[in-house]
């Protein structure tokens, strides 16, 4: 039993790791500022998510820690609720500072409406 | 500025030293007033930038249990959706992009409802809100989407998928 357990936090902590990998790959790949964002919502969420998943069935099960267990928790509740609120103030920032993509945006409502 | 009402310092009190409590786990008597202190101070400051509506709508069980299966069971859903699409588009190779930004609208009423939708809306790969505008007593979110292939209430079901009916339940009747 706890060999599978320990088998399945490490396959959670894989699967976090390799949506971070993709995460990253994402902001090196992508087009423009805006597109790059949204490939790193990758990492805040299933990358921090799956290794937050795994770490918790690690402390409780293989540890045997209560106080480890609910501080990855907290960690992962902390970084899940505050991600959105940088996330949304760089792309605002970035547009309000004049960033455009190269290749001009098919539907840009803001800029649209805000002329 | 708004004033401080007890009740959301009382609110804001629980919510603080609920989480002295989680990040301390111990329940020696010098934590647990050294942690009251801190967090009724913390209330006093922050309770009226942190309650804006009625204090106590979260001591409702039905409420709290939307609330939970809309955290735990809904959202997680959509996010893995979207992150096996934004795995799928990236290892491809980043081709066939359409990144714009769409004006999408929305029912929801309370501060707390629209926060919520816009925070959900950002944490999904894919979407970032970059505005909220209000026109005629209803939001309207401007969203940098990747694939922008539709515009108004097309693109709206397409980003909010099942968010916004659970948001409705959990922070509206």
């Amino acid at each position: 039993m706890l060999m599978w357990l320990k088998i399945l936090s490490d396959v959670l902590i894989a699967c976090g790791a390799f949506f971070a990998l993709v995460g990253v790959i994402g902001i090196l790949r992508m087009p423009d500022a805006f597109c790059r964002m949204q490939a790193s919502t990758c990492v805040a969420t299933l990358g921090v998510i799956g290794v937050a998943l795994g770490g918790l069935i690690h402390a409780i099960f293989v540890m045997g820690s209560a106080s480890a267990a609910v501080k990855i928790a907290v960690i992962c509740l902390l970084i899940l609720v505050t991600n959105p609120v940088g996330s949304h103030a760089i792309a605002k920032g970035a547009y309000k500072a004049g960033i455009r993509p190269e290749t001009p945006m098919e539907t840009d409502d803001l800029g649209r409406d805000s002329e | 500025m708004r004033k401080t009402n007890a009740l959301a310092v009382i609110a804001t009190f629980v919510v603080c030293f609920a989480f002295w409590l989680l990040l301390t786990w111990s329940v020696s008597v010098q934590e647990l007033i050294a942690g009251a202190v801190v967090s009724l101070a913390a209330a006093l400051f922050s309770a009226r930038f942190f309650i804006h509506e009625k204090a106590f709508w979260f001591a409702n069980p039905a409420k709290l249990f939307t609330g939970l299966f809309y955290w735990v069971f809904v959202f997680p859903g959509e996010l893995i959706k979207a992150n096996l699409h934004m795995a799928k588009l990236v290892l491809g190779g980043c081709k066939n992009l359409k990144p714009g930004i769409v004006k999408i609208p929305s029912k929801l009423q309370s501060d707390y409802g629209r926060a919520a939708l816009a925070n959900s809306i950002t944490l999904t790969p894919g979407t970032i809100t970059m505005e909220i505008t209000e026109e005629e007593g209803q939001p309207w979110y401007y969203v940098h989407w990747i694939e922008a292939e539709s515009d108004g209430e097309e693109a709206g079901e397409a980003i909010k998928g099942k968010m916004e009916t659970w948001i409705r339940r959990f922070w509206e009747k």
